[in-house]
């Protein structure tokens, strides 16, 4: 009798106490502000490594306008000014650039050669090396006010292209002074804004009034980084965000009041099949897969059409992937009867789990006994790369930081390719690969890619679902977003919300 | 006793490449540049770079040495300092998951308010409603209200925001989501301790003596907040490492998060931070809600002023076999159905005559599969919870003298890093992670357990039969078991879909039920991305688990 009686209160001070706890700790939030003309933007993939350009985070500093390259490449994948107004070969297989005179880093420092140079230089011995420059010795030098020169250590016949790369976007001198290996951003890039803070869940720019190609139009931009695309895509319904990166294909249909940018991508999900072990070793059962999977169904129903369908490796946003030569498939079918394959695809994209019920569907119909294996990317990678499975779908980009498609070659279809997910390895498409990687011309770089795509096809052992699309979801009213295939912009200084 | 656990755990998670078979400096590089060829020059400058370990004991070592002088390493993914990071995300969590405690404290007792008025006026708690209520709110996924919420509260309404951590206004729908389905097994709580009290022979005495219903009800609150309060501190301890699907569609950068992303790139330095700041925490909490079950109840709990009593369950009426029936009939109908047809131009129909619950993303026949997934998800479920229920019972009832320890530790790691090293153990499939949710089902059974008993060892019969001379058998099944199990048996059950729930949760790992198993719980998370296009493809797992629950947490536990 006596407890209940000796202190009345407690339940209530208990929960005093909870609440107390609780709006103690509320210190934690951050605070957040917007004026009227800046542009609200969320994107999907928060700083990896501090907005270091020698990471993923080049790609959201080119895209917000904060780090410019010396180089761009347009559409058809030839290289033009930037930084850089003119560029040319020297005799001896250096190359020699000539850099704009009215480029201002954001903190006022004018950009000088030796700048350029010294950037270079930085990128070079990053770790790992920024990805344009893997397996390239080079060295920079100013040779003038304004002239810059490169070398390399084998003559490099695609180096503007290269230098085009996010990663190799020109900082100023603060950018490498605490760290030179994770170079902070904040103002010392030259685009039209100026990245002033950054967190793991948001980012600040402002105007670069002296911006070397006119003032921006957006009083600022306010960056949220938000990984859930349903989240995002609620913020730009709810009226909160502007301009939301990556909408998922499932969201579409929720977005009625705002549109929605598609730009079709250098970018193919398909069916990689294992020649090294297992069921399709064989050709003819590889013959027999790539007949009974169906992609029309997958592009239409589970990319609800907001993707295109694709005949082989390189799409239809690059138009030389038309000039294919004929695919002449090397063996007939055979029956599989039975055969137990083991499908695997990453859970990272919502669609590819979905595709690949659909394929494991298809080739049960077709007399495959299936198993499906789906993880996030993260712990299956090891299983993918050592050929762990029989059949992998895989989304992956074929043009990188050099807009070229032979490097992506290499790398997933040569002998000794970091990432050959079909364990694929032919002598003959090796040498082929090797040579082309060498020719000077990028017309004829390309013919070459497209003849050994044919090859690779012939072998049954790539089969095309679906070509992607860049899904970028804007306000009413927002004009000048940027729509790149190399998804290198988004926002730009012509950028504005009304 | 929490160093030794630091220590052993920092150890253990040294050896997560090694377990795992990952070369970290391939996940680390994979973290920084998604489509960066890992070729071997690039592997090796991140390793030369990072200086990785080349034993699982000396990495650890070091990071061991720095901590013991404040100094937590730097990521090696960001190459930022560790510390600073650590200590925002905490700060984040502590507000999310307090909110989030407060919410389930006052959603389970506003679910037994009622019954505890009636007791106050009449002596009875009337029907099993709180039961009803409470099993269905704890069978709700947070992550299905939390994305419920956004679009309905923050888009449709804008009442809230939709996402972010700015402001106290951004903690609300977060806190609800995470505290609504936990209130659900607050309330489970509460109203057993009720039953207890309310069997009590001082309830009776009061009434007796002519106490107003107030009083009488007041005292009953505190009673039963007595047993409920060490389940609040393991809520609010858990969700601090574990809210990550909620922690995601809010993006609230919490430690659950930074656990997750640290686990899957193997940023040793980051995880082994956030796995001691968890555990220390968590040792904490669990302290606290020691110490507030010996507060509420005084001087009672150490004099032997204790009266628990069997408790005084109201008769179920016929409920649960009509319940019971509905599942059963549409298990059975589903079941002469085909479950595994895809029809990729009929996806996300409508319920239809052809479809009588609508289709999936897949096109595939929602009845069917809800028929031919029921005996996976219940029998996971409910075999999870039986195990549960046997080593919480066990160590709850035989555990001397309540102190933290492993259940708290447990209780407070986040499950991406045990499910990480189960799956590095067992391999994929269920078992993986059937042992991987049981790993921590059993510690609130425990920590009820042990409240109960600890009740049962202060009372006056109990000091009794020690002075009598009777033996711990006799004892343990005279005293202990009659009060403490049919209780805590309860409380079990009802943890059913919530298990499952886990179950499901760790698929991204490969563990769990396959890909295209008709597992609820895989329909529900395959169906989430289509919950505003196709609600019934969510609603039908989630109906399904939420009648499960019902069904199970009014099951007779007690001998008639």
């Amino acid at each position: 009798m006596q407890f209940a009686r000796s202190r009345p209160s407690t339940p209530a001070a208990a929960l005093g106490a909870a609440a107390v706890l609780g709006v103690a700790t509320t210190g934690c939030f951050g605070g957040g502000s917007a004026g009227d003309q800046r542009l609200s933007v969320e994107l999907a993939f928060p700083p990896v490594m501090q907005m270091s350009p020698y990471s993923d985070d080049a790609a959201q500093l080119g895209r917000l306008g904060a780090a410019e390259p010396l180089v761009e490449v347009d559409d058809e994948g030839a290289p033009q000014p930037l930084l850089a107004e003119s560029w040319g070969r020297n005799g001896d297989g250096t190359w020699e650039l000539i850099l704009r005179d009215d480029v201002t880093f954001h903190d006022g420092t004018a950009m000088t050669a030796d700048h350029a140079a010294d950037a270079l230089n930085h990128a070079t011995e990053a770790s790992p090396k920024p990805r344009a420059l893997a397996g390239v010795e080079l060295s920079a030098e100013a040779v003038g006010e304004r002239t810059l020169r490169v070398r390399t250590d084998e003559a490099d016949p695609i180096l503007p292209q290269r230098l085009s790369a996010p990663e190799l976007a020109i900082l100023g001198p603060s950018a490498y002074e605490d760290d030179p290996a994770i170079p902070d951003p904040t103002g010392a890039g030259t685009g039209p804004y100026e990245l002033t803070e950054v967190s793991q869940t948001t980012a600040t720019l402002e105007p670069h009034q002296d911006y070397w190609d006119g003032a921006p139009q957006a009083a600022g931009i306010d960056v949220r980084f938000v990984e859930d695309g349903a989240s995002r895509v609620g913020a730009l319904r709810a009226g909160e965000a502007d301009i939301v990166d990556a909408v998922p294909v499932t969201e579409l249909a929720n977005i009625t009041d705002q549109n929605v940018l598609e730009v079709p991508l250098p970018r193919t999900v398909g069916v990689l099949l294992n020649n090294d072990t297992g069921a399709f070793t064989d050709p003819a059962l590889r013959a027999a897969a790539a007949d009974a999977i169906d992609s029309e169904p997958i592009v239409e129903e589970i990319y609800e059409g907001r993707a295109d369908t694709v005949d082989g490796i390189y799409g239809p946003v690059n138009d030389w992937a038309h000039d294919r030569p004929e695919v002449e498939p090397e063996t007939e079918p055979s029956d599989p009867g039975g055969e137990p394959i083991t499908l695997a695809t990453y859970s990272d994209r919502a669609e590819l789990p979905e595709a690949a019920s659909a394929v494991a569907d298809d080739l049960r119909g077709s007399g495959f006994e299936v198993d499906v294996v789906v993880q996030e990317f993260a712990t299956m990678e090891t299983d993918l790369l050592e050929g762990s499975y029989d059949a992998v779908i895989g989304a992956r980009s074929y043009l990188l930081d050099t807009n070229d498609p032979v490097g992506y070659l290499a790398s997933d279809w040569g002998c000794d390719g970091s990432y050959n997910l079909a364990q694929f390895c032919d002598e003959d498409i090796d040498e082929r690969i090797s040579r082309a990687a060498a020719a000077t011309d990028v017309e004829a770089r390309i013919e070459a890619a497209v003849e050994i795509e044919a090859e690779i096809l012939a072998t049954h052992s790539f089969v095309p679902l679906a070509a992607e699309r860049a899904r970028i979801g804007v306000a009413e009213g927002v004009e000048g977003v940027a729509e790149d295939p190399l998804e290198r912009h988004l926002v730009t200084e012509e950028t504005a919300t009304p | 006793m929490a160093l030794v656990w630091c220590v052993g755990l920092s150890f253990l998670i040294g050896a997560l490449p090694w377990l795992s078979g990952n070369d970290p400096a391939r996940t680390v590089l994979r973290a920084r540049s998604a489509e960066r060829e890992a070729d071997p020059e690039a592997l090796r400058s991140v390793r030369e770079e990072l200086d990785l370990p080349t034993t699982p004991v000396s990495g650890t070592l070091d990071w061991l040495g720095g901590a013991a002088s404040g100094d937590l390493g730097v990521s090696w993914v960001t190459g930022a300092p560790i510390a600073p990071d650590i200590a925002s995300a905490l700060g984040v969590s502590v507000s999310l998951a307090s909110f989030a405690a407060l919410v389930a404290l006052a959603t389970g007792v506003l679910v037994v308010l009622p019954g505890l008025l009636r007791a106050a006026r009449t002596g009875h708690q009337g029907g099993r409603g709180a039961d009803v209520t409470g099993a269905l709110l704890a069978s709700v996924p947070d992550f299905l209200l939390a994305s419920v919420f956004v679009a309905v509260v923050a888009v449709r309404w804008g009442a809230a925001p939709t996402s972010g951590w700015e402001s106290p206004a951004h903690a609300v729908l977060p806190a609800l989501a995470l505290g609504i389905p936990a209130g659900g097994l607050i309330s489970r709580v509460l109203s057993g301790a009720l039953g207890a009290a309310l069997a009590e022979s001082w309830t009776r005495t009061w009434r007796a003596t002519g106490f107003g219903p107030a009083t009488l009800a007041l005292a009953l609150l505190r009673r039963t907040l007595a047993v409920a309060l060490p389940q609040v501190m393991l809520v609010f301890a858990g969700l601090l490492g574990s809210s990550v699907l909620v922690e995601s569609v809010f993006a609230i950068p919490g430690l659950g998060h930074t656990a997750l992303e640290g686990t899957l790139a193997q940023d040793l330095p980051k995880v082994q931070g956030a796995v001691a700041t968890l555990v220390l925490v968590g040792l904490l909490a669990g302290g606290l809600g020691i110490a507030a079950h010996r507060l509420l109840l005084g001087p009672a709990l150490a004099n032997s002023g204790m009266t628990p009593a069997v408790p005084i369950v109201p008769a179920a009426n016929r409920l649960p076999f009509v319940i019971g029936a509905v599942l059963l009939l549409g298990v059975a109908v589903g079941l002469v159905r085909d479950p595994d047809t895809v029809t990729l131009a009929a996806r996300l129909e409508p319920p239809s005559v052809d479809h009588p619950l609508g289709t999936d993303a897949l096109g595939r026949d929602m009845l069917a599969r809800f028929g031919h997934g029921a005996l996976l998800s219940a029998g996971a479920g409910v075999a999870v919870s039986l195990v549960a229920l046997l080593v919480g019972g066990v160590v709850g009832v035989c555990g001397a003298r309540a102190r933290t320890g492993a259940a708290d530790v447990l209780n407070a790691l986040p499950p991406v890093l045990v499910g990480v090293l189960l799956a590095a153990v067992t391999g994929p499939g269920l078992a993986g992670a059937a042992v991987a949710v049981a790993l921590v089902a059993w510690i609130p059974i425990a920590v009820h357990a042990r409240t109960l008993a600890a009740e049962v060892r202060a009372s006056g019969y109990h000091q009794a039969a020690v002075a009598g001379g009777a033996g711990g058998g006799w004892i343990l099944r005279r005293h202990l078991l009659p009060s403490v199990l049919p209780v805590v048996a309860r409380h079990a059950l009802m943890r059913v879909p919530h298990n499952t729930l886990s179950l499901a949760g760790l698929s991204f790992l490969g563990l769990g039920a396959a890909h295209d198993s008709p597992e609820w719980g895989v329909m529900l998370a395959e169906s989430m991305p289509y919950v505003e296009r196709a609600p019934w493809a969510v609603a039908v797992p989630a109906a399904g688990l939420a009648l499960l629950g019902v069904v199970a947490s009014l099951l007779r536990t007690e001998r008639r």
